[in-house]
């Protein structure tokens, strides 16, 4: 394959709206070639640092009413992509973005988009996440102002029986809710095997034959004269396509439940007493499958790396994080990892270092999505976009700052650093759930950053932040408030 | 549809609701800025959310709101709610969505609530029709497709679900690239019972492969097609082998290939940054004979 002229995607002399769309896009995709494979143009690090500043100290223009109802995502984005920056916001601003959150906790529980909107898991996880940034215990912190029972009570009444839930009242069911309701009760302490209960089988029934995830699925019951029936566990198709944004939401929800199926089936097995969710065999998804799609989903070299969300759609940058992420949440449970991890990698057995060429020896190309950033998805101006010409806007400024840091570094749960956390945990009086709690507590902690395994392209400058693949928060966020919620002390990292 | 009134605040029919201005701080920390319009309609939306009012005005007032923000989900719960108290016409509110949905095709309130009428009206016939037409203009909209998967698991009438293999030839005829449509093909072929006149699986499996290989000979390197052809071989739990003929010509030979378990399938790297002229027929053939040493290079 010659270097100087990548080659475009075939369309077979049978050209369709899809393969000319395609081409249409490589063509402009590949004006962003750098001349010089060595000399990338550098990350705008204080234009994005002044785009961020500028929408949170002046605002949004018009045309953001239409996320009028995604205010609690607008600061989430905009906080977290400080902290893949690595910048930490001055107290004023803090103390008025926990005032701004606070307004949008609903009194029936949970958070609405905005102040008098309905309480609703998407916002109801960018609320708690950007407390998590900002927000402090005590007075006006904004931690101790959640009204967590209220908000557990809300969560309980969207669930379905089929193990998923509803985003808010009278709406749909779909993996985006299900992760963030997961994420907000990992981090506020509120896992109960009540809430956990079925949601494995929804996640599992979510996989497509393509191998990634779809929206939801419909389940189908017996039908009976009143009420659900039985719900038929062979019969439950996926309702749309494999798609990179439901993957990694069902995929990380998979990470999360866990220690539920861990603790339910050492349960099951001790006592003699059998659980109604065992009489329904255990859900499981295919992994290889999983993994296939994922590689897929990453762009040709004429796309410059990029990911796309489906097969056959364009590479957006916004799929760095929602599909580039994916990797590190798979590793975890033991697949596709890098060649040199220690213990049970399977495929290394024959590997002997042959496809490991220093830069890159995971299965995906970390190098080239840092490339298809870095050349494709900074805007020229400032912030970050889907792909040019498009403008940038603060969803894809922080999709495509955190899948460039899960580029540029490996985060994995440690085993010695969840045994030294599991080891330091302290029961508290009156905390029920002790054992799932303490098992979600270490296990989401464990995650840390291997030093010696960041690849930065383009040199230090380029360096962004780790951040928690399940929460897409910093290391240093998830610890703080969950230490607190759980009112336990994390040991020192040694 | 509503006609340009001006104000809330300027109608003397309305001046009896208190409007409630939305919390900001001094100085505010990420506002929008809005438009007067939508400031006006959202002031008075919290107003009427406040005292609970559920009345034909508060119609008016959610569907001003929905036509300046259609993401604004509490305007469509609450919409929802108040329809249900007053009983009021549905025909009339479907109406209304069938010019909604197809302006405001991209988000997912439209979809939902469209789905909360119908379980409504009980009447799933005149959708098809619907949703057909929304995809001529937006062939791959995610919730256009999960709709129609709802209306077929949902309502399950055989009726309804007869024409939808000629609907899915259809699709793939404008443009067999549509993962969409091939992910449609499966739902209704694999995934949601056994429907009438496919009750002989064999005669099915067969059927579709006779399909999905015509349409890998017109467009080789279609990955849509192939994993189709993957799904069903898997659903079927038909081994990959048998397709070694049918999958050599599309295939580039690799020299030191041995055959393996299919269990290795995972470990392979795919190097879809080097991408050649048959990249996705020679991915295929990676897929089919399993190298022990994975290649660096396909080509």
């Amino acid at each position: 394959m010659s270097m100087d002229s990548p080659r475009r995607s075939p369309d077979d002399h049978h050209p369709t709206d899809t393969s000319e769309l395609q081409l249409e896009i490589e063509s402009i995709l590949l004006k962003h070639l750098p001349l010089d494979p060595d000399s990338l143009p550098p990350l705008q690090r204080q234009q994005h640092l002044q785009y961020l500043v500028r929408n949170l100290v002046q605002g949004f223009p018009s045309r953001y009413i239409s996320q009028d109802a995604s205010q609690a995502w607008l600061l989430y984005w905009t906080l977290q992509s400080f902290g893949v920056l690595g910048v930490v916001l001055d107290p004023g601003n803090k103390q008025r973005a926990i005032d701004k959150i606070l307004a949008w906790q609903h009194p029936e529980g949970g958070f609405g988009g905005g102040p008098g909107q309905a309480a609703h898991l998407l916002t109801t996880y960018a609320s708690v996440s950007a407390l998590a940034i900002v927000g402090r215990p005590g007075a006006g912190g904004g931690w101790d102002q959640i009204d967590r029972e209220k908000l557990y009570a809300f969560f309980m009444s969207l669930k379905q029986p089929d193990g998923s839930f509803l985003v808010t009242h009278h709406a749909e069911v779909d993996v985006r809710g299900m992760y963030c309701l997961l994420v907000v009760a990992y981090l506020l302490n509120l896992l109960t095997p009540e809430l956990l209960q079925g949601t494995p089988g929804f996640i599992a029934s979510c996989q497509t034959y393509e191998g990634g995830f779809s929206s939801a699925s419909q389940p189908y019951y017996t039908a009976v004269a009143e009420g659900w029936g039985t719900l038929l566990e062979d019969i439950r198709p996926s309702l749309g396509e494999a798609h990179g944004g439901y993957t990694f939401c069902a995929l990380a929800s998979w990470v999360m439940i866990q220690p539920y199926l861990e603790v339910s089936q050492s349960r099951s097995t001790t006592a003699a007493t059998t659980t109604p969710t065992t009489t329904r065999g255990n859900p499981s998804i295919d992994y290889k499958r999983l993994l296939r799609w994922l590689v897929q989903m990453q762009g040709s070299e004429t796309e410059l790396g990029g990911f796309k969300g489906r097969t056959n759609k364009l590479v957006d940058g916004c799929y760095s994080w929602w599909v580039g992420g994916c990797f590190a949440l798979l590793a975890s449970l033991g697949v596709g990892g890098h060649a040199h991890d220690a213990g049970n990698q399977e495929h290394t057995a024959d590997g002997n270092g042959e496809w490991d060429d220093d830069t890159d020896e995971s299965v995906w190309d970390k190098a080239a999505l840092q490339k298809y950033i870095l050349c494709a998805a900074q805007h020229p101006a400032a912030g970050l976009r889907d792909k040019p010409p498009k403008g940038a806007d603060a969803y894809h400024t922080l999709y495509c700052l955190a899948g460039l840091s899960a580029a540029q570094h490996t985060v994995r749960p440690l085993p010695a650093r969840r045994a030294e956390i599991d080891q330091a945990w302290c029961e508290t009086l009156g905390s029920s759930h002790q054992q799932l709690r303490r098992v979600a507590f270490a296990d989401a902690l464990a995650w840390s950053e291997e030093e010696g395994l960041s690849h930065v392209l383009g040199g230090s400058v380029n360096r962004v932040n780790a951040t928690h693949p399940v929460f897409n928060l910093t290391t240093t966020h998830t610890q703080g408030i969950m230490s607190y919620f759980y009112k336990q002390t994390v040991p020192r990292r040694t | 549809m509503e006609e340009d009134q001006g104000l809330f605040a300027d109608r003397p029919e309305w001046a009896d609701v208190v409007p409630i201005e939305q919390y900001e701080g001094a100085p505010p920390i990420a506002p929008i800025f809005y438009t007067p319009e939508y400031k006006d309609a959202t002031n008075y939306f919290r107003g009427i959310i406040k005292t609970g009012e559920k009345s034909p005005r508060v119609l008016d007032l959610t569907e001003n709101v929905i036509r300046q923000n259609p993401a604004h989900y509490s305007a469509w719960q609450y919409r929802y709610k108040t329809l249900i108290a007053l009983n009021a016409p549905l025909d009339a509110e479907l109406e209304l969505m069938d010019e909604l949905a197809v302006t405001y095709l991209k988000t997912y309130q439209v979809w939902h609530y469209r789905r909360l009428l119908v379980q409504q009206t009980n009447n799933p016939e005149p959708e098809l029709a619907f949703i057909a037409n929304a995809l001529q203009s937006d062939a791959k909209n995610y919730h256009t497709w999960s709709y129609r998967q709802w209306i077929l698991a949902h309502f399950n009438d055989d009726a309804l679900w007869r024409g939808e293999l000629a609907f899915v030839e259809h699709m793939l005829d404008s443009d067999l690239r549509n993962n969409s449509a091939w992910h449609h093909r499966f739902f209704v072929v694999f995934q949601s019972g056994v429907r009438e006149g496919d009750e002989d699986r064999d005669v099915v499996l067969r059927r579709e492969l006779t399909v999905v290989k015509t349409k890998i000979a017109i467009a080789p390197s279609n990955a849509s097609a192939w994993n189709y052809l993957r799904g069903m071989l898997d659903h079927s739990k038909t081994p990959y082998s048998t397709l070694r003929s049918f999958v050599a010509p599309y295939s580039v030979p690799h020299p030191e290939q041995h055959e393996a378990p299919l269990e290795m399938l995972w470990t392979l790297r795919i190097p879809s940054h080097h991408q050649g002229l048959n990249y996705h027929a020679s991915q295929q053939l990676n897929s089919w004979r399993i190298s022990m040493k994975p290649p660096v290079e396909m080509i």
